[in-house]
């Protein structure tokens, strides 16, 4: 993200003529001080003596050069479609009534009562469903999708359904339903879908007409690429990130623009600009966008409106959470580092992460997802995985005992451990040989994959892949990486 | 020359051989029915020790159905003690007690009545069916997923079973013996010939015949690489023989290719191309982005490639009459 720079944030300015410390116009150094000139001419030669002269090529400039910022926008483009592609027949669009077909379902299964008519989550596990043009256009205004994902492959996005994800909407529909937070935290091997699963998540909110608010890369953050500035008042400082949040706002904005357009504010706020009283959401949000300024406390002022009693439940995501359970790259004055919990939208998004009690009066959920390829290693977040997962497993009848903490383990964080405390975890692993045989039909119909596709293929790229590990299945059989 | 006289070589020729500690199992003298004439009997006589004997029970009983029509069992798995003994009540007498309690019925598992062939079969593709497939997938009993069919397909070996184009081209492309990025490129290029939009052949640069639409190309990335590296593969190549021309001048033979080198020349032109192109981005897959590039404007007849084939075509066609010069000149000298 471009910063520009204020006067109040300590980054790097990009146009050094700008600081009052810059070089003033005159000298008082006298002329005569001055060093003479060396002359520039090489000494005479000596009569006939030979020296060898190489002429350099003169650098030829060929073709216009890209214009600046072009090149990295071409590594940034997230293309959604291949025209070539073949369009599936019969591929369903994920929308409400699905997402509560597969709430159902589950519900059926787990009462062990007989299946309601239509369709059933059974139905639906396995296959892959499309993502309407709405959801998609949200989906992109949040940064869901990301460059290193195969969307550019088909003819339009489709997800895959698979047991996790309908465990995980039927828990978001239930905390919504009893009006309480979701906290938890997606974990898994490297390639066994955990962004896809948030964009799931994401997608799933959006339909159900939740308010999503996305953190696409968690680094961004953390290591120092954007201006941040003390907030006035409180102690120990935070730090806001004040071109970031402006951006944020303007990401919110766009992608919950059907639900906020329609919200109202209902109370009075103390901003620094001027703000007319009962602007809807979606206006306010742009005002933050604006201006860099005010981005902090416009945001702080729509977070309490959504959170308001009666609004709708609220998805906020985060994805490669380690990045914000150690210290950030960012300094303080004193040149000591910054803890991550120090800036304001970290911190912001931990307490709600941490707090047992709601802070969702309406209900939503917090997710966040873990990034296995890179990322920093925080031993705070892995232990309290690795405890939240033994927990759960002795509430189910399991013997061992919960993993202690290391004593000579010195890079803890203690602040990260009180943080990830009581958290839930949700570890994927490897596909089903049903989703993946679904998975494979599906790239099989939209002409990408060109190999029969039965069982015993099936079992073999599943076996491949390490049991059933999404990202390796489509590393080889889709990527071609041979 | 005397031959050397060795007094230790005297001593090597004298063997020092202990008794054999395992006795020969054969007989020294064969005995007397070995000798006998076979000519009025039908078998061939056994030409082994132990040749003479009945078939296993499994094959006993498979030869009894093939006599009798009954199912036959399969001989690639053993037949369990328990269904031999159900037909033999003599055997069922003598055998140990484990297996009497188990007749008895005490310790009769349901399993019992599945092994055999038609219900293994049956069970193979009812489970199919259960995991989500198509009780047509291929159920063999034995052996989970069946025997290869021969002859062998030629992917079957190991050191083959990628496409030889794509192998290929992935050596030509690797740097400082780094095999996997190559690989990465290879992946980018086939991804970006699938994702670019369809080529449109140029017809003064005719491609191979029976080349499938243009529009059926990126479907098929493996098929649009090896159309455009064949397509510009040259026939032959030009050999310089020094001083064969007389007075120091180079003699040109044109000198017919194989495949792999067609392949390897056309390849070798397009990275040539392809390096000499500027990149429009910045990022790891910039080399595989110009390649591709190449490739397509390749088959859309505009690229460079196709002038440096046909100079080779017309010196090929100019030179010859040195195709014999070998001949001549050895005769000659």
């Amino acid at each position: 993200m471009a910063s520009s720079n204020c006067w109040r944030c300590l980054s790097r300015p990009a146009n050094a003529s700008l600081l009052p410390l810059s070089r003033p116009s005159f000298s008082t150094t006298a002329f005569v001080a001055a060093a003479p000139k060396a002359s520039t001419k090489a000494p005479a030669r000596a009569k006939g003596e030979k020296t060898l002269r190489i002429k350099k090529k003169a650098f030829v400039k060929t073709g216009k050069p890209p214009a600046p910022g072009e090149r990295k926008a071409m590594r940034k483009r997230i293309v959604l479609s291949n025209t070539n592609a073949l369009e599936v027949a019969g591929m369903k669009d994920l929308d409400a009534e699905m997402v509560d077909s597969m709430v159902r379902g589950e519900d059926a299964v787990l009462d062990g009562a007989l299946q309601s008519k239509g369709e059933t989550h059974e139905d639906v596990v396995g296959k892959v469903v499309g993502l309407k043009g709405e959801t998609v256009d949200s989906l992109r205004a949040v940064e869901a999708f990301k460059t290193t994902q195969g969307w550019g492959l088909f003819r339009r996005p489709g997800l895959l359904i698979r047991e996790e994800s309908v465990e995980l909407c039927r828990r978001m529909t239930d905390a919504a339903a009893n009006k309480k937070a979701l906290r938890l935290v997606i974990d898994g091997e490297k390639g066994s879908g955990k962004s896809l699963m948030l964009l799931q998540a994401m997608a799933t909110a959006f339909v159900k007409e939740w308010v999503v608010l996305n953190i696409p890369e968690a680094q961004e953050l953390t290591n120092a690429v954007n201006d941040y500035t003390p907030v006035d008042g409180t102690k120990p400082t935070l730090w806001s990130q004040n071109t970031y949040t402006a951006n944020w706002l303007g990401q919110i904005g766009k992608a919950n623009n059907a639900v906020l357009q329609n919200t109202t504010m209902r109370k009075e706020y103390k901003l620094p600009i001027p703000v007319q009283s009962n602007i809807s959401l979606a206006r306010l949000c742009e005002l933050g966008a604006r201006d860099p300024d005010v981005a902090w406390p416009i945001f702080q002022a729509f977070w309490s409106e959504i959170t308001n009693p009666g609004r709708r439940p609220v998805l906020i995501c985060l994805d490669s959470l380690s990045n914000i359970m150690q210290t950030s790259s960012y300094r303080a004055p004193d040149y000591s580092l910054i803890h991550s919990h120090d800036l304001a939208i970290v911190r912001h998004f931990v307490n709600l992460l941490s707090r047992p009690t709601s802070g969702l009066p309406n209900g939503g959920a917090i997710i966040a997802a873990t990034s296995r390829s890179h990322a920093p290693i925080s031993k705070s977040m892995e232990l309290a995985i690795k405890q939240s997962e033994e927990k759960a497993a002795q509430l189910r009848g399991w013997p061992g005992k919960v993993t202690q903490r290391d004593p000579f383990e010195k890079s803890y964080d203690e602040r990260a451990d009180k943080a990830l405390q009581n958290v839930e975890v949700m570890r994927l692993k490897g596909l089903s040989k049903v989703e993946a045989r679904g998975l494979m039909e599906y790239w099989a119909q939209s002409g990408v994959l060109r190999s029969r596709v039965d069982e015993e293929t099936v079992a073999q790229k599943w076996a491949l892949a390490g049991n059933g590990i999404v990202g390796e299945i489509q590393r080889g059989a889709l990527w071609m990486r041979i | 020359m005397p031959p050397r006289l060795n007094i230790l070589g005297a001593g090597r020729s004298l063997a020092i051989r202990s008794r054999p500690s395992i006795a020969s199992q054969q007989p020294r003298i064969l005995n007397a029915v070995s000798r006998r004439g076979y000519a009025d009997e039908k078998d061939q006589p056994p030409s082994g020790p132990n040749e003479n004997v009945e078939g296993h029970v499994s094959e006993y009983e498979q030869e009894m159905s093939r006599i009798t029509g009954g199912t036959k069992p399969d001989i690639g798995q053993g037949t369990p003690v328990q269904e031999i003994l159900e037909r033999d009540e003599e055997g069922k007498e003598k055998a140990p007690e484990v297996i009497k309690e188990e007749i008895d019925g005490s310790k009769a598992s349901a399993n019992d009545n599945l092994t055999t062939f038609a219900n293994l079969l049956a069970l193979g593709q009812m489970e199919n069916i259960a995991a989500g497939g198509h009780g047509s997938d291929p159920v063999t009993v034995g052996h989970k997923y069946g025997i290869p069919q021969l002859p062998l397909a030629s992917n079957l070996n190991f050191k083959r079973r990628y496409d030889p184009v794509v192998n290929q081209v992935t050596n030509l492309i690797m740097r400082h013996g780094k095999k996997s990025v190559a690989q990465r490129n290879m992946s980018f290029i086939l991804n970006q010939l699938r994702t670019a939009p369809p080529p449109t052949p140029n017809p003064s640069r005719p491609l191979l015949p029976g080349s499938p639409p243009p529009s059926h190309l990126p479907l098929d990335p493996i098929g649009y690489l090896t159309l455009a590296i064949d397509s510009v593969a040259p026939l032959l190549r030009i050999r310089s023989q020094r001083g064969a021309a007389g007075g120091g001048a180079a003699l040109q033979i044109p000198v017919p290719l194989g495949l792999q080198q067609r392949r390897r020349t056309a390849v070798q032109w397009i990275l040539d191309a392809a390096s000499k192109k500027k990149s429009r981005g910045s990022g790891k897959g910039q080399f595989a982005q110009r390649f591709a590039d190449e490739i397509i404007s390749v088959v859309e007849g505009k690229s460079g490639v196709w002038e440096r084939r046909q100079l080779v075509h017309k010196t090929g066609t100019s030179a010859r009459a040195n195709l014999n010069y070998g001949v001549r000149g050895r005769r000659s000298l």
